[in-house]
């Protein structure tokens, strides 16, 4: 067999060789590793920045609130840098906006969110899942082949309606799984998202229940 | 000048740099190759190419830095696995240059797919450490390229023997 010489023809064989092993070996990943070729694009829905001061009012936890049209907000990436909220014990949660499907929330009102029973959606890698995550908390990666298994898992297993709360989280900081987590979940019809900004590393930090392996 | 022009196109020198260059591609393939969902996650930071182009990007590209380095560190089709690891290079200063200039920082992806805890200063200034990084390897392909077009050259002003 006479290999190619020319420039053009070992490209065209390079990517061929190329394409069919990264084929096979995709093929034959297990679904921890592999990745669907075509995935939909995952867009931020409108979401609703932290805002800073803290409001009194009661756990959002039991208030099923209807879908309202929201106003053009920005998206995570022209997030204002909102200064994060340090949890007091005389601090409570902020409430369900019923303007606002989609908001941020700071480490108190996550706190009392936790406590009022609603659930927790990890969107970190099941990696990072297994090492430790919230106490009680679903793994729902954004980026493994799994999301869709673990959504039908979570919907048949919780059965909650669109507007009771969730809670997503990811690594904190400049971490966006739980930004892109919560755009699957708002396609889905979940109208009551909130993003736990700062995530499982504040939760750490704070000394709250975690747990660790997988669910 | 001439000593040292003769010894940057010496092929001692070239072999050495082939097998650094194609070694680090090399190196560079594994963890991607071994967690493709997070090598989507990299490249889905950078906030630079489509959404539905992120994935096949990201299953093809490590595959892409494996052969182009193996063939390189084994001496085969040097020029187009130069001029493809050239290209990649390329793309990754560009990627990591518009980000630093838009002030957005994003772990490098190149050698782990793990995110690791740091702060923005410290990512900022870890993409500009990586761009030289980069800019020094593609001297290394400037270097075997130039090479292999001077060994191409000579190959072609040398008489053709008669056979007697």
């Amino acid at each position: 067999m006479r290999l190619p010489t020319s420039i053009p023809a070992q490209t065209a064989a390079l990517l061929a060789i190329t394409g069919l092993c990264a084929l096979l070996a995709n093929a034959v990943a297990g679904p921890r590793r592999h990745l669907a070729w075509f995935a939909t694009p995952m867009t931020a829905p409108p979401i609703a920045p932290l805002i800073a001061e803290p409001i009194s009012a009661t756990i959002p936890a039991a208030i099923p609130t209807p879908a309202q049209p929201t106003p053009a907000l920005p998206t995570p990436a022209q997030f204002p840098k909102a200064p994060t909220l340090k949890p007091t014990p005389s601090e409570v949660p902020t409430p369900q906006t019923p303007s606002q499907p989609v908001r941020e929330i700071a480490s108190a009102e996550a706190w009392a969110v936790f406590q009022a029973g609603a659930p927790f959606l990890d969107a970190r890698r099941s990696a990072d899942f297994e090492a430790g995550h919230i106490k009680g908390a679903f793994n729902l990666s954004v980026w493994e082949s799994t999301l869709d298994e673990h959504l039908v898992e979570f919907e048949a297993k919780t059965n909650r309606p669109p507007e009771a709360p969730l809670v997503l989280y990811c690594s904190g900081g400049g971490c966006e799984d739980s930004h892109l987590l919560a755009s699957r979940l708002f396609k889905m019809g979940y109208r009551n998202l909130l993003i736990y900004r700062d995530g499982y590393p504040d939760w750490q930090a704070n000394g709250r229940p975690v747990a660790a392996g997988a669910k | 000048m001439i000593r040292l022009k003769a010894w940057l196109l010496s092929p001692w020198l070239t072999v050495r740099c082939q097998m650094l260059l194609g070694a680090i591609f090399v190196i560079a393939a594994f963890p991607k190759l071994m967690d493709p969902p997070g090598f989507a996650k990299a490249m889905h930071a950078y906030k630079l190419f489509p959404a539905w182009g992120i994935h096949p990007a990201a299953l093809l590209m490590p595959w892409l830095e494996l052969i182009t380095g193996t063939l390189l560190a084994l001496g085969l089709w040097v020029r187009t696995t130069t001029l493809w690891i050239s290209a990649l290079l390329v793309a990754f200063i560009l990627s990591l240059s518009i980000n630093l200039a838009r002030h957005h920082p994003v772990d490098c992806g190149c050698f782990t797919t793990q995110e690791k805890p740091k702060t923005e200063s410290e990512r900022l200034n870890d993409m500009r450490w990586v761009i030289l990084r980069d800019l020094g390897m593609l001297l290394l392909a400037a270097q075997i390229l130039t090479a292999q077009r001077a060994k191409s050259k000579m190959e072609a002003n040398t008489p053709v023997s008669s056979g007697r």
